[in-house]
């Protein structure tokens, strides 16, 4: 019974986003109305999907790179962990500045890029969690058995770093998803997200419209952690 | 021969792609949006052949921050923004870092004021006038026939009901637009203790504001206080047409007046397009253009001369009574001063 509590919210943005003349003290909205889904486009939820996925991708395997030497080297640990402290509006300010020299600004590149910053940290540090669990002996087993690089990731490591690879992957989906002055920044505009488009809207106080936006942006993660946690289950 | 094919290529791809210009807009409100997004879109491309690219912004200063990182890292061409909707503050903080390009020439279809000064920074040409706002507010004909016209009155009424009147907390623009009548019309220091005296009288006894206009028409829409406020003219019509306000809402402004400002339009330094850019400025401010905006939106009409036949919205004040009320803002130094000063004297009481 308290598991479905959690929908409570969702249920309430979904009535609010199809609601109109919701006047205190009635309980229920005067009129109905969907025109507020209309405010949802295509060219955001695309980008936003588009970009979360590759960051996705491509933290797993910085994760997948790093994780062993985060937690053999102090030097790796500490730049890892800065990554993920400094506060995103200085980051971004500075990163801002570099891509320009480099050309990276205004592009999906170039977000999909500071996205990747952001969400590196949380990967390795998910991925880190697990291979701390791991016997390493297992992979001299292996070897032994003449098992290759790839062997040993396909049939040894992989699946003993599973959890950690699927909760990195989550993290990183949803660093990515929820990014806005990086993505404001480093895209100039040119890249419009979910998060950009629902600023906007919070702002005016167009709350039929903000509703409609915040599901979509719900949407995704909510699905990715529903998926995740059936991975486990089974 | 590759290279040949090579040539061809890029030629190919120099076709297919339209010439574009990119307009940077707050973009919060929804039906703007939509209009920018077909109505101009369409008529942009069929009148000039220019493939119009909205840049749609939270706040406008992430557009100057922007504009300000790419001098410093010497981007002065190919930039992504050709156009930017600016006023106050922002327009200040460009043209002092040098990223605004200038002057530019239109024709003068504007009242004189619009080109002279914004928030109390010269022009000087480096921004063009586009549309303009006003400040009015709100009260619900269900409730009561009549609301207070003068600022006293407003003082008695909010003594009479206490806890039935606040306003967003500065430096939230309708709050602080709000504060600075009372500054306009009594002085620095009379306006400051004015607004203290009203302070205990306040929704939530003055301990607490709104932070923002949103919260501010919820309180009024449920009926917890009454009255509303905005910089934007049209808005409570706007709320009734979106369902948020009752189709009783009416809107005034005090006999003194109402504060006003036109809003701008100006070119980067390193626009990508300069003529593209002008050519979309001359759209976007012809006469036509902006009495459709205010025939669709519900804009104010703020070029020079009459507007026959405008539909206004049914809670907007006539055209000609909010002009004939127009108080220009104050310099942006001596807002911020008065903001300042409003939170160490009436916020935190010291």
């Amino acid at each position: 019974m308290v598991r479905w509590l959690v929908w409570l919210p969702v249920l309430f943005l979904a009535v609010r986003s199809l609601a109109t003349r919701w006047f205190w003290p009635a309980a229920w909205p005067g009129e109905w109305r969907g025109g507020a889904w209309g405010a949802v486009r295509g060219e955001p939820v695309w980008n936003s999907l588009t970009l979360a996925l590759a960051v996705m991708v491509g933290a797993v395997l910085m994760a997948v790179f790093l994780a062993g030497s985060f937690r053999r080297s102090g030097w790796v640990r500490w730049g890892v962990m800065t990554l993920a402290l400094l506060p995103p509006l200085a980051a971004s300010v500075g990163l801002h500045g570099l891509f320009l020299r480099v050309g990276l600004t205004d592009s999906w590149w170039g977000v999909a890029l500071v996205h990747l910053i952001s969400a590196t940290p949380y990967a390795v540090m998910a991925v880190a969690g697990s291979l701390s669990r791991f016997d390493e002996d297992l992979v001299a087993q292996a070897r032994t058995l003449g098992a290759g690089r790839w062997a040993i990731w396909r049939y040894v490591k992989g699946p003993a770093l599973a959890p950690g690879l699927a909760t990195g992957a989550v993290f990183a989906f949803v660093v990515s998803w929820s990014q806005y002055v990086s993505t404001a920044l480093i895209g100039g505009g040119r890249v419009v997200t979910l998060p950009m488009a629902l600023v906007g809207y919070q702002q005016s106080g167009d709350e039929a419209v903000a509703a409609a936006v915040s599901l979509v942006f719900l949407g995704a993660p909510v699905m990715l952690s529903v998926w995740v946690e059936r991975g486990w289950e089974s | 021969m590759g290279r040949a094919w090579l040539g061809i290529l890029v030629l190919l791809a120099g076709c297919a792609k339209p010439r574009e210009v990119s307009f940077a807009m707050w973009a919060g409100d929804e039906a703007r949006n939509r209009y920018f997004e077909t109505v101009v879109r369409e008529e942009v491309k069929q009148k000039y052949e220019l493939e119009l690219r909205i840049v749609p912004y939270g706040h406008t200063g992430e557009v100057v921050s922007k504009l300000v990182t790419e001098k410093g890292a010497g981007k002065t061409s190919g930039g992504s923004v050709d156009v930017v909707w600016i006023n106050g503050e922002n327009f200040r903080a460009a043209k002092k870092a040098g990223v605004l390009w200038g002057p530019i020439e239109m024709p003068r279809l504007y009242p004189d004021e619009a080109y002279e000064k914004d928030f109390g920074t010269p022009i000087e040409g480096m921004e063009t006038p586009w549309q303009n706002a006003q400040f009015v507010m709100a009260w619900d004909t269900a409730r009561f026939a009549e609301p207070p016209r003068t600022l006293d009155g407003l003082m008695e009424w909010v003594k009479a009901r206490p806890g039935r009147f606040t306003y967003p907390a500065p430096p939230e623009f309708s709050g602080s637009v709000f504060t600075r009548h009372f500054m306009l019309e009594k002085g620095f220091d009379g306006g400051l203790a004015a607004l203290r005296e009203m302070k205990p009288y306040l929704w939530k006894r003055g301990e607490t504001y709104p932070a923002t206009i949103a919260e501010l028409d919820r309180l009024f829409a449920n009926n917890e206080i009454d009255f509303a406020m905005s910089y934007g003219p049209s808005f409570a019509s706007e709320r009734i047409a979106r369902g948020t306000f009752p189709d009783t809402v009416r809107t005034f402004v005090f006999d003194s007046g109402a504060i006003g400002n036109f809003n701008y339009l100006a070119v980067p330094f390193n626009a990508n397009d300069r003529e593209a850019a002008l050519t979309l400025i001359r759209d976007l401010t012809s006469r036509e253009r902006v009495l459709d905006m205010a025939q669709k939106l519900g804009n104010a009409f703020p070029q020079k001369g009459p507007a026959p036949g405008l539909e206004r919205g049914v809670a907007t004040l006539p055209l000609e009574l909010l002009r004939a009320k127009f108080l220009p803002e104050p310099d942006a130094d001596e807002l911020v001063r008065f903001e300042k000063a409003w939170r160490e004297r009436v916020l935190l009481g010291r």
